[in-house]
């Protein structure tokens, strides 16, 4: 066989692949969604990861939610009161079935919560639960929920409690039910193809809104880039976790567009104020005015997020409107660091992980030094970071940037942990702080509490052992025909979405 | 036969274990996944529980033997992020990986092998030096810069093939030439060596002055005693294919062994990785014993260690 007829045939074959490979193209009636990793878990229980959540929160209910606006609305339960500060009783829908056909009752919620408690079954979102510490079922629709002490955090935390029913899982059993769930919400668990994708189907006897899409399917795409090359070629509808390039790139696009939303995430710098040069306050306030927020996020995150001036975003309970920190001023941060003399010149070791954007923690490298310190990155994996940040003051890093979400768009759940002395997180030590963290924890009075954080949020200005950075922006990716509102607490409820024509 | 079988297993076994031993406590060394498992505002108290709940506060050693117990009841054990057995989850991603090898494998050798032919009959005319200059390029490209490139001309630009993920055969060509490319270059430079090698041997020149055709003589004389070189690599590729193709599976999102595994690594689920490093060891094994005795047959000049 000569060379040439040899290249014909393989051309040839080439073609003849082309011509018969139908890409399939996603539809209405097929919705299609990308997320970076498949779902850990579909046990609502068992797992805390984002692509877990997007898809298990379609099947299941929880006993409140946050509407649009980011208010806590009922869902399963319809109204609830406050017994004395630490007994709360829910009032529960009557009308709601599990996909099975059973019905959801007060002892579905009880169980629910039972379980998640119990620090044998080991859910890694023991945590966000463990100050209640009874739960009861008064009647088919009332439960009784008992806490630790006043916990006004409560109903935020509530929010990601999903209710799973009793009798299954009790028959079942936990392996079962985390490869088959069976839940209340308006989409049905259909299948998982391992690796591959996970289909839902529409739960046509939903007691709420139904979805818009008959059937849906949650795919692994780990590459940005090929996610957004699926919404480009119109083989999916919806991608996560998309960069503000890739954002851009989508404006362009014949067939698709991004959906930018503001999420409760702040970016911060933690500033170890038990090593030097970080001891110094002077020098605390100096690397503050050193970093120049808005021209990180409008140079190099393309102006999605929004620079924030306390350690919270406007999303979360105990955003203080108005309230100034330390702003960009290098020749203050340069006098400040002159001051100090010798003392600035320790060499400072900014943590960090793969997971955060390189450009921003680089940035802030050369800002500080612009402004007269010495830092080092220190990249680590994100096990390793997040080990060493949660060290105490001893053992942590000089300097670290990172992201922080409670998932509960609660001060509680933002400053407690990344100031109190109690938290591993904590690198500052202030008893006023800790005083103020600790009442506004204990009392249920709104006004209490946001006075409380209002005073937080000055120490933290004036004292600088954490340095707020901006609130993160999502981005998704969409067919140019999509109706979805990108919410602060990063859940994409399918039936909150809708076709445009 | 038997004794070279017998002792070559026994070697095969110690291997396995010292690689399964090492992958271990390697992983081990850096600490454990619960803190990548729990929420931020997860309190010390909380990640303790949760280690205690998975069993990493146990001595290295009980979980060691735990681990030995388990294997030799071939029990991989269960994956501490997805909470399903590590056997579940590799058998539910090895026919992707298979699939994407033979593909890449067909392209590798379908072009790597008739492109070596060509570069050493037709050495040192133009279509050689053409043909080195693609095997070179496809040799240099990065799969992730090829892959994305590949997807954004034929399915973004032309629509012929579905960009990623899996499917009908379509979804294979793509993530097959992508991978196979790489492999392409090898193949086609082994073969073009071993054939200049066994072109410049006395018994070719002999049978080419008695008149014997190019074709005929590669066909006939040459292509078996030059495939012995060929086999080796063919082994070192499909081992290395079968390990996983990282990139190419993350850039094509297909489910392959590779993607679980960087993912595994990534969020510490210890199991599967080593379940993974068990399978690539034990695969690793097997082709090297298989390509020894096909060493064997195909050359008989090559006798077995214990077979005599």
């Amino acid at each position: 066989m000569t060379p040439l007829s040899r290249n014909a045939r393989l051309a040839a074959l080439a073609a003849a692949l082309a011509l018969s490979a139908a890409p399939a193209h996603a539809s209405k009636e097929r919705f299609v969604v990308d997320l970076v990793n498949e779902p850990s878990s579909l046990d609502p229980q068992v797992q805390w990861n984002p692509d877990s959540y997007y898809v298990y929160r379609n099947i299941f209910d929880n006993l409140v939610t946050r509407d649009d606006k980011g208010e806590i609305v009922p869902q399963v339960a319809t109204s609830w009161k406050y017994l004395s500060d630490t007994e709360i009783e829910f009032e529960l829908r009557s009308d709601i079935l599990f996909h099975d056909g059973s019905k959801l009752t007060a002892e579905d919620v009880a169980y629910s919560v039972k379980r998640i408690t119990d620090p044998k079954f080991g859910s890694p979102q023991l945590g966000q639960f463990d100050k209640i510490t009874d739960a009861v079922a008064l009647s088919p629709t009332k439960v009784k929920l008992t806490t630790n002490g006043a916990y006004p955090a409560l109903l935020a935390q509530l929010v990601k409690l999903s209710i799973v029913p009793k009798a299954i899982v009790e028959a079942v059993g936990k392996d079962a039910f985390n490869l088959k769930p069976v839940g209340s919400g308006p989409y049905k668990f259909e299948g998982w193809q391992r690796g591959v994708q996970v289909s839902l189907s529409r739960n046509d006897a939903y007691w709420g809104d139904k979805g818009p899409f008959p059937a849906v399917i949650f795919r692994a795409v780990p590459d940005g880039a090929t996610r957004v090359a699926n919404l480009q070629a119109g083989t999916s509808d919806l991608g996560v976790t998309l960069d503000s390039d890739q954002a851009g790139q989508l404006k362009s696009a014949a067939k698709a567009k991004a959906l930018i939303g503001l999420t409760e995430r702040v970016a911060y710098l933690r500033l170890n104020t038990t090593k030097p040069p970080f001891d110094n306050a002077k020098l605390r306030l100096a690397a503050a005015h050193a970093i120049d927020k808005e021209g990180m996020v409008d140079g190099l995150l393309g102006g999605f997020d929004k620079p924030v001036s306390q350690l919270l975003t406007p999303a979360s309970f105990g955003w203080i409107e108005g309230m100034n920190g330390p702003g960009f001023d290098l020749a203050k941060a340069k006098a400040l660091v002159a001051e100090a003399g010798p003392a600035a010149k320790a060499e400072i070791e900014l943590a960090t992980a793969p997971v955060f954007d390189q450009r921003i923690v680089q940035a802030i490298q050369q800002q500080l030094v612009d402004a007269g310190f010495t830092v080092k990155i220190a990249m680590s994996d994100m096990a390793t970071y997040l080990k060493r940040s949660q060290a105490g003051p001893e053992a942590t890093s000089t300097l670290s940037f990172g992201r922080w979400s409670c998932a509960c768009q609660d001060a509680d759940g933002v400053l407690f942990p990344l100031v109190h002395k109690s938290s591993g997180w904590s690198a500052y030590r202030n008893p006023k702080a800790d005083g103020l963290l600790e009442e506004a924890r204990q009392t249920l009075d709104k006004d209490k509490r946001l006075a409380a954080y209002k005073q937080v949020h000055e120490i933290i200005a004036t004292e600088a052992p954490l340095v707020p950075l901006y609130q993160a922006a999502v981005l998704y990716g969409a067919t140019k025909n999509l109706q979805f509102k990108p919410t602060p607490n990063e859940s994409m409820f399918l039936n909150r979405m809708s076709w445009v024509d | 036969m038997q004794g070279f079988l017998l002792r070559r297993t026994g070697q095969a076994l110690v291997t396995i274990l010292g690689v399964v031993t090492l992958i271990f406590f390697v992983q081990r060394l850096t600490g454990d996944p619960t803190y990548l498992l729990v929420p931020e505002t997860a309190t010390k108290a909380d990640v303790e529980a949760l280690r205690h709940a998975l069993g990493f506060d146990r001595p290295l050693l009980v979980q060691y033997l735990d681990f030995l117990a388990d294997l030799a009841r071939f029990d991989l054990g269960q994956s501490v992020v997805q909470r399903v057995p590590v056997l579940t989850i590799i058998a539910s991603r090895l026919p992707y990986t298979l699939m994407l090898a033979a593909g890449a494998l067909v392209v590798a050798c379908g072009i790597g092998v008739p492109m070596g032919i060509l570069l050493a009959v037709f050495r040192d005319r133009p279509i050689a030096k053409a043909a080195s200059g693609i095997v070179l390029a496809a040799q240099s490209m990065p799969t992730f810069w090829s892959g994305i490139l590949m997807i954004l001309v034929f399915s973004v630009l032309l629509g012929w093939l579905p960009p990623s993920s899996t499917g009908d055969f379509s979804h294979l060509i793509m993530p097959s030439f992508a991978l196979g490319l790489l492999s392409m270059a090898t193949f086609a430079r082994i073969t073009r060596s071993a054939l200049l090698d066994e072109l410049s041997k006395d018994y070719a020149r002999t049978a080419r002055s008695r008149g014997v055709r190019t074709g005929r003589l590669l066909l006939r004389h040459v292509a078996r005693n030059a495939s012995i070189p060929l086999i080796t690599v063919a082994a070192l590729e499909i081992s290395n294919l079968l390990a996983g193709a990282v990139i190419v599976e993350t850039v094509f999102a297909w489910p392959g062994i590779g993607q679980v595994t960087v993912q595994a690594i990534l969020a510490r689920d210890f199991m599967i990785v080593q379940g993974v490093v068990l399978m690539g060891a034990f695969v690793t094994v097997l082709l090297n014993l298989l390509s020894d005795v096909l060493y064997s047959i195909i050359d008989p000049r090559i006798v077995l260690e214990g077979t005599r």
